[in-house]
């Protein structure tokens, strides 16, 4: 048997696999006070409770915060105790305390330890059913496509953190693609080698563009991640935020509670009246009154079917020419501590420029997650896409966008252990150490940087490149630093390829360093070593100080802030 | 356990998740029809997805009210005396095969309501809130 898990960032979910058939496990949680119940999902909140209110769990009497569905629900209510969103974070700084804003004495935790705690509820659930516990099995963790390898590394330790033993990292868009795979064992008559698949992901909060290519291995078909875009802080909740705000302007003033009431308002209306059943064109949005007044205060207002599709396609889905960039705001020096949201809204304008810079249009689309069931949204990406392409895309038809990647997963799992398809990938970024110019220091002026290529785009897991030609000096018993640079669009760099000067476009990621230990070999003094890269199954990067005598020092990620 | 925890934990719930009570103890004479109607449609999802979760509500004779119908379709609860409420042209002994259904009745098929910590009082039916600035 083997388990899938889908960390989200707004709802987890965990399926298991045995012989040809997948099933979803609901997952025990506590839903309200003194109420456990299994879900489907579990969503991805955390509440930080007080010292009256803690719930036990089947399997923990004292949990040391509530996990799920109590927790988002009473998050809301409350300022400066609820962690959401824990996974972006991971992408952007391991470091940051959550909750930014608490209250004084509430014990903050990092993302790592968000992500823990998800995966030790969803390992205590499963075992609490009767299962062995979750070291006994092959467990595949999806992960965006669009994470660096910083966040895959913090997802990884999370993840044996939390007792998981046999453990290998999926790419969400794949999850899905391989979900499809699974509900059409004619798959190879639906696509075929040449065809270009574009996964289109949009969830509560992110959204994820992947490219995968069909193609002919020797007769048979084979399957090639080819690119990924950037980790898009864009997601359903914007639009139900933007339909929030539409309604608000038309209301007296609300107070934080009606407002949140209010967004979950909206968020229904517009599931009921973009539901391709449905025959509505108004929703009734109304908020009772607080207190005891509950008829007296109560402020009725309604979004017609036209207000959401407006508001929907001009704000996220406009048509947009395929030379359209997205909107980036310039950074204010002077900016309070939270996530880069997406600047631009418009998805269209983010797909285009991924399409843009992907080569070869697309042929087929998949969608994935929830945003995507309305079949406003997907009409909308389909039309953007026929205008910008010679050939209109396929669409294939997926499965229940909320479980698909959990069972997907699940699927990867089985086929691994089987004879089933496997979506080749590599690493879906090219990453350079940054070398510093040897011209004189000018005072006031960084000193111009070059960019040496370690890790060439699409380098396969389990590979390692060597770099015997640029040497460094180090001494022993000094702490070393290599500043990382990334880039998921460059995908022409080759192994050892030194870029001057270095492209104003790159990422950096957070320093490698270590400290040179002595070994028997290399005592003491100045060493020249040379790098070495290496990528490891699971898709985590690892890089080297080699010294000719052949000891080898391992470099770990900073856990310094990354630089913004 | 006293008799009357079922009933207050039930109210409780349906305060929790409803607001029924907010609803029921709050006079709506100044209110207008659409006023009520605006709040109550709100009321009523809440108070019966919370129904549901908590009772599986069943009629007793699952029927079509208008139809003539036999006694017996209440199945097993045929004799008990709760079941049946007899109207119009009832005879003497009582003893009526048929008749037209006019209320399908209600019973409790099956109940599960959360287990609550042994000290909890339930007399509280719903705290009190405070906002903290």
């Amino acid at each position: 048997m083997v388990i899938g898990i889908d960390l989200g960032t707004t709802n987890s979910a965990l399926a298991f696999g045995e012989a040809e058939s997948v099933q979803a496990f609901p997952v025990e949680q506590v839903v309200q006070p003194n109420e456990v119940r299994a879900e489907p999902l579990l969503p991805s909140f955390i509440y930080l409770s007080g010292p009256n209110e803690i719930t036990s769990l089947p399997w923990e009497e004292s949990p040391k915060f509530t996990v799920g569905a109590l927790a988002r629900r009473r998050g809301a209510e409350t300022m400066g105790r609820l962690v959401s969103s824990a996974k972006s974070w991971l992408n952007y700084s391991n470091q940051v305390q959550l909750p930014i804003h608490s209250p004084d004495g509430v014990e903050k935790i990092t993302p790592v330890d968000a992500s823990k705690a998800f995966l030790e509820h969803l390992a205590a659930a499963w075992e609490h059913a009767g299962n062995e516990p979750i070291s006994e099995y092959d467990v595949v963790l999806t992960v965006p496509a669009s994470f660096d390898a910083v966040a895959r590394q913090l997802t990884e330790r999370a993840a044996r953190e939390a007792g998981i033993k046999k453990l290998v990292l999926l790419e969400e868009p794949q999850a899905a693609f391989y979900a499809w795979i699974a509900k059409h064992p004619d798959w190879r008559e639906r696509v075929g080698p040449g065809d270009r698949i574009l996964i289109i992901d949009i969830g509560g909060g992110t959204t994820d563009f992947t490219l995968i290519d069909v193609k002919d291995h020797a007769g048979s078909l084979a399957l090639e991640r080819v690119a990924v875009g950037d980790h898009i802080l864009l997601g359903g909740d914007n639009m139900d935020l933007a339909l929030a705000r539409h309604v608000e302007a038309k209301l007296p003033k609300l107070d934080a509670q009606q407002l949140q009431a209010l967004w979950q308002q909206c968020r229904a209306a517009k599931e009921a009246l973009l539901d391709p059943h449905s025959t509505v064109t108004e929703q009734p949005v109304t908020i009772l009154g607080r207190g005891s007044s509950l008829i007296g205060g109560t402020i009725k207002s309604k979004l017609t079917k036209q207000e959401v599709e407006t508001i929907l396609v001009e704000g996220f889905f406009p048509h947009v020419p395929l030379d359209e960039e997205p909107v980036r705001a310039k950074r204010s020096a002077l900016q309070e501590m939270s996530l880069p949201y997406a600047s631009d809204a418009r998805i269209t304008a983010h797909l285009a420029h991924f399409v843009k810079q992907g080569g070869a249009p697309p042929t087929h689309i998949l969608f994935n997650g929830g945003v995507l069931q309305a079949g406003l949204v997907r009409d909308r990406i389909l039309t953007s896409l026929n205008l910008w392409l010679q050939k209109p895309v396929k669409v294939l038809d997926g499965e229940d966008l909320m479980l698909a990647v959990a069972r997907g997963a699940a699927y990867f799992g089985l086929a691994r252990q089987g004879k089933g398809i496997r979506i080749r990938g590599g690493i879906p970024r090219t990453y350079y150490v940054g070398i510093e110019d040897s011209m004189p220091a000018v005072p006031g002026m960084p000193a111009p940087m070059k960019a040496f290529t370690i890790v060439p785009f699409g380098m396969e897991e389990g590979a390692s490149h060597r770099f015997p030609n640029r040497k460094f000096g180090l001494y022993v018993g000094e702490p070393v630093e290599f500043r990382i640079f990334s880039s998921t669009e460059r995908r022409g760099d080759d192994a050892g390829e030194l870029l001057e000067p270095m492209p104003g476009d790159l990422k950096e990621l957070p320093a490698m360093e270590m400290t040179l230990a002595p070994t028997a070999t290399t005592p003491g003094g100045l060493v020249p070593v040379t790098l070495e890269s290496h990528v490891t199954e699971t898709g985590v990067l690892e890089l080297f100080c080699v010294a000719a005598s052949g000891d080898r020092w391992k470099l770990e990620f900073s856990v310094r802030e990354r630089k913004a | 356990m006293d008799v009357s925890d079922g009933a207050l934990q039930l109210l409780a719930l349906l305060q929790r998740d409803a607001r029924l009570l907010d609803f029921l103890m709050e006079d709506v004479s100044p209110y207008s029809d659409e006023q009520v109607g605006a709040a109550v449609r709100n009321i009523h999802e809440g108070s019966r997805s919370t129904l549901q979760r908590y009772l599986s509500l069943q009629p007793v004779i699952d029927g079509v009210e208008g139809a003539v119908t036999q006694l017996t379709a209440a199945g097993p609860l045929k004799n008990d005396p709760g079941a049946i409420k007899l109207l119009g042209n009832v005879p003497a002994d009582g003893n009526v095969k048929a008749g037209v259904l006019r209320h399908k009745g209600w019973k409790v098929e099956k109940i599960e309501l959360p287990a609550y910590p042994a000290k909890a009082n339930l007399k509280i039916l719903a705290p009190a809130e405070i906002e903290v600035a």
